[in-house]
């Protein structure tokens, strides 16, 4: 199964994004092969729509899992449509650290949008 | 001759000079599209006589014969239409009602329906002139049809004042496209500098021939001057900052009718911009 978490910069150690649908990178984590790779996420400067656009992306790539700081409601009806989940970090470590919370059943389920809608570049 | 009156930043003038230009000449229309914050009717006072609701489309896609071949969602620029797992997910407030994704879907599986946007109010002011003026829903993303209609509804006319909305966004282009003048609204601020300036650069994209009222004079620095200069701009007037004008504003009063002088200043902008 494939993770994925918004990270600041590339690889496993990078710390994560503290933003889904801007996040600068997405670190996708194969929990069968043990192995991860870096996918630049190409609908951050979007001027609108870029959590949908990203939920698209990850599913190109197969995830399943979503590791992610917040969620608009845009967006987690995209990941409802692409039948993915969203699990939700509040403590901004390293992206290894946050798929280990994960694992252990620390992180919360998202249902919900956690944030209000927005247009454009706002931060929430 | 359709006359724009705009501004890079908020705040420096552009209503208090569209409507008090507007008076001042006593003829023509003026409308407003700034039709995320129209204002231009509580100094003009109209009377409502016309209210046309303003609609744009969005695209339904019929699951039957959608194949989820995702050719919509590659086409659409504006993350509207996202296919996903099992159906395709369209978010209306997102799309700009292009028709690119009907065109894009190979099974013909998309239909347009339409929303309500905003509405276009029309009424004339106590001494019989006409203004227009746009409001957009709140939540919604984009006003520009709203502005088109208001510029294709005055399209014959031989005399227009539009009050734009300030920035140089699309709602901006789509309220100056094919004006014959543009008056640029500027305070001698940094800020006020900084933003005219992408102003100019936008007009003179589109070709238009301009000029700068500077209004608050006296507030600020000398750059706007020196700007000015640099790029051969012209300063149709300056307007003094006064509190007394600041008063008068905040009241809904109309300055060209409490200061005699400031109508002269109007009047001294008008015979530079419109030559008959």
């Amino acid at each position: 199964m494939k993770i994925a978490v918004c990270a600041k910069e590339k690889g496993m150690e990078s710390i994560a994004d503290d933003r889904f649908g801007r996040a600068e990178y997405y670190v996708i984590f194969d929990t069968d092969e043990r192995g991860s790779e870096t996918v630049e996420n190409t609908a951050k400067g979007e001027p609108a729509g870029a959590g949908g656009s990203a939920v698209r992306l990850l599913s190109k790539h197969d995830v399943e899992v979503v590791l992610v700081p917040e969620l608009g409601p845009k967006a987690v009806d995209a990941v409802n449509g692409f039948e993915m989940k969203a699990f939700r970090y509040a403590d901004r470590k390293t992206v290894r650290e946050t798929i280990a919370a994960y694992q252990a059943g620390d992180l919360q389920q998202i249902e919900t949008s956690t944030t209000k809608s927005h247009s454009g570049l706002r931060r929430a | 001759m359709k006359i724009a009156i705009l501004s890079g930043k908020g705040g420096t003038g552009k209503t208090t000079l569209a409507t008090n230009l507007f008076k001042t000449k006593n003829a023509g229309i003026l409308i407003d599209v700034d039709v995320e914050e129209p204002n231009s009717h509580l100094f003009l006072k109209p009377l409502i006589l016309e209210r046309i609701t303003i609609k744009k489309g969005y695209p339904v896609v019929n699951p039957e014969t959608c194949t989820l071949c995702g050719a919509c969602g590659d086409f659409c620029r504006y993350n509207a239409i996202l296919p996903a797992k099992k159906k395709v997910l369209v978010y209306p407030e997102l799309c700009h009602d292009c028709g690119g994704c009907q065109l894009a879907c190979p099974t013909d599986s998309i239909q347009y329906q339409n929303r309500t946007i905003g509405n276009v109010f029309s009424g004339k002011t106590e001494s019989g002139l006409t203004i227009a003026y746009g409001d957009l829903l709140v939540g919604e993303v984009s006003g520009v049809p709203i502005i088109e209609h208001l510029r294709r509804m005055t399209d014959k006319e031989p005399l227009v004042f539009i009050d734009s909305p300030p920035g140089t966004a699309c709602s901006t282009v789509a309220a100056i496209e094919d004006v014959d003048y543009a008056i640029i609204a500027a305070e001698p601020t940094p800020f006020g500098v900084s933003d005219m300036k992408m102003v100019v650069e936008l007009l003179r994209s589109l070709s238009i021939e301009m000029g700068v009222v500077i209004n608050k004079a006296g507030l600020g620095d000398q750059e706007i001057y020196e700007y000015c200069k640099e790029e051969n701009l012209k300063i149709l007037a300056e307007i003094p900052f006064s509190k007394d004008y600041a008063k008068s504003y905040a009241s809904g009063g109309m300055l060209c009718e409490a200061f005699p002088e400031f109508r002269e200043k109007m009047e001294q902008v008008l015979d530079q911009i419109i030559k008959d």
